[in-house]
């Protein structure tokens, strides 16, 4: 186990003209992670996501709860859990004025690397970035930015790297990219704890997730467990009466859900049911402008656990 | 620790002179002020030659850039605070203080340059001073730059926002300026304006510059002025390093 956080909580409060607000950013997060995987936190945004990484960094100092990092105690050993982490943050890191080389050089240096100019070169030459890591960072593309903000991250060979929403910002292309990077360097060994508010991400990146809402969360497990948790299909249906179609449907399905004008029916076989489904709207004479049958998603979890589909719970935060 | 704010400090040093104009116009700006000024003042002062003036402005603008010089540097470390590249300093092995005094050594560095060049090109316009008398004005700079340079890292991880900073710092500098006599002896202010002056610790350190080239080293200014800036330099180098635990929000 390389993270194991136990009832993490932190409330930050602010002050303006119109008195002291608060907010519960983090209310009670449990987290187990194990070395070698890619653990992701889903959620939209104002989850918390950002400030469980941050607590678990050493940035933040949580108001209850306990973790033990890398083997070292967050409260107790702050300066060894440092020592063993690499920390990407959400901002990225990089400085614009000084080459990205110079950054990256510095960072060997604060390691203590043996020979820090050499473990630059080769952290760079690994992010293809070996012919911009010259010019200031404020030259740089996105997406050469993020992984220059990586290789800062990885310079010193860190048992543990945290990504804090690592390809916010990128291009397909770019994002399928830095996937490929981020898999390769579980395969080395390395333990990565990313964040991210991408559906996709999470399913095809994650070996095992948590998704947060509002600071507490939702469910844990691997991106197929919790699929199969919420049911492998779901039919979605727009059609006239949602409210009475819902209650006709309901015999045939494990779980229905309206989800705005649309009517969602969690299915076990999809293109079984489907039929019968139809039957059942032509016999009550429920007229239907459109149907759907896809394999559930991590959006369907979220709906399950929330209420709420991850797509709209981010405007809503 | 030590070896960490070393480290910090030539990044620093790096970043700033990595474009050698800007660090260059920095540098100048006080030797400016000095071949502008001077020739300005000269009917202001009680001989009325070049030569009265520079030794009644010269200290002014010593003190003026160890001050002012370092008063802006903070501007920086708000930039590194939205890059975000000052949080992942902080999640390093470095020795957290390391942080802001990397770059306030930065800041006393550049001051050295600048104090230096001032010297050379007072003296070649005829001013003199003894050597106890430039040690202790080079101390007394020291102290004044570590107070002007701290107090605006503090102020930028409170502030954490340009526009703040810049406000607030405008809203402090010019009764602070003015207070001190720097261009204008204080005597020539009126009398509430010398009744309030003593309370701006700027104005005893630029009386202590002015008693140190003309010789008298036992003028009670260099006292007092040493004890004002030593004790607010500590001050505010606490403040600044405590204000990094705010790094995160
Ligand atoms: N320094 C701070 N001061 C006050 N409130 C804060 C601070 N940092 C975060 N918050 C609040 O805590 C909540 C959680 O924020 P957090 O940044 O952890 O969310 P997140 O899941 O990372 O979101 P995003 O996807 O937008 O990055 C939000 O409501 C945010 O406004
Ligand atoms: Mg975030």
């Amino acid at each position: 186990m390389i993270i194991h956080a136990q009832e993490l909580r932190k409330t930050f409060t602010t002050r303006n003209r119109k008195g002291a607000t608060t907010v519960e950013a983090v209310r009670g997060v449990d987290l187990d992670v194990e070395r070698g995987q890619i653990f992701g936190v889903l959620g939209p945004n104002g989850a918390g996501k950002t400030t469980t990484i941050r607590i678990l960094a050493t940035l933040i100092a949580p108001d209850a709860g306990t973790a033990v990092v890398a083997g070292h105690d967050l409260r107790e050993e702050p300066a060894a859990v440092r020592a063993r982490l690499g920390y990407v943050s959400q901002a990225g890191g990089v400085e614009d004025t000084t080459t990205a080389r110079a950054q990256v050089v510095m960072a060997a240096r604060i390691h203590g690397v043996p020979d820090p100019k050499g473990a630059a070169a080769d952290v760079l030459a690994r992010f293809d970035l070996s012919e911009v890591a010259d010019r200031p960072g404020r030259t740089l593309s996105g997406g050469q930015k993020r992984r220059v903000s990586i290789a800062l991250g990885l310079v010193h060979g860190p048992p543990l790297l945290f990504l804090d929403e690592p390809t916010t910002g990128l291009d397909p292309q770019n994002r399928a990219n830095l996937w490929d990077r981020i898999r390769e360097l579980r395969d080395a060994g390395t333990s990565v704890l990313l964040s991210t508010h991408y559906l996709d991400e999470a399913d095809a990146l994650c070996d095992r997730l948590v998704i947060v809402d509002h600071g507490r969360v939702v469910a844990e497990g691997t991106p197929g467990e919790l699929k199969r948790e919420v049911s492998g299909d779901v039919v979605t249906l727009r059609l006239d009466e949602t409210a009475r179609a819902a209650e006709t449907l309901k015999p045939y399905a494990r779980e229905t859900r309206v989800d705005g004008d649309a009517l969602r029916v969690y299915v076990d076989d999809g293109e079984h049911t489907l039929p019968v489904l139809l039957r059942a709207l032509e016999e009550q004479g429920i007229g239907l402008s459109s149907i759907a049958l896809d394999r559930s998603t991590l959006d369907d979890v979220f709906l399950a656990k929330t209420g709420r589909s991850l797509r709209d719970a981010g405007a809503a935060a | 620790m030590i070896r960490h704010v070393l480290l910090f400090t030539g990044y620093e040093l790096k970043k700033t002179f990595s474009n050698p104009i800007w660090p260059l116009f920095s540098i100048l700006q006080p030797v400016l002020y000095l071949l502008m000024f001077a020739p300005l003042l000269k009917s202001l002062t009680p001989g009325g030659t070049t030569a009265e003036a520079l030794r009644m402005f010269t200290p002014a603008s010593m003190m003026m850039i160890a001050v002012f010089g370092s008063l802006f540097s903070g501007f920086g470390l708000i930039a590194d605070l939205r890059n975000g590249s000052l949080e992942r300093h902080a999640v390093s092995p470095a020795w957290r203080p390391a942080l802001v005094l990397g770059r306030v050594a930065r800041d006393m560095a550049t001051l050295v340059v600048q104090a230096v060049l001032v010297l050379v090109v007072a003296v070649l316009m005829g001013v003199r001073i003894g050597v106890a008398e430039l040690l202790l004005l080079l101390l007394l700079m020291a102290a004044t730059g570590l107070f002007a340079s701290s107090l605006s890292q503090g102020l930028a991880l409170t502030v954490r926002d340009e526009n703040g900073m810049s406000q607030t710092l405008n809203l402090f500098m010019l009764p602070v300026m003015l207070l001190a006599g720097l261009f204008i002896p204080i005597s020539f202010a009126p009398g509430w304006m010398q009744a309030v002056a003593p309370v701006n610790p700027l104005y005893h350190a630029v009386e202590a510059g002015r008693a140190l080239f003309a010789g008298r080293l036992s003028d009670s200014s260099i006292p007092i002025s040493f004890a004002v800036f030593i004790a607010l330099a500590a001050l505010t180098t606490m403040w600044s390093m405590r204000s990094l635990r705010r790094i995160a929000g």
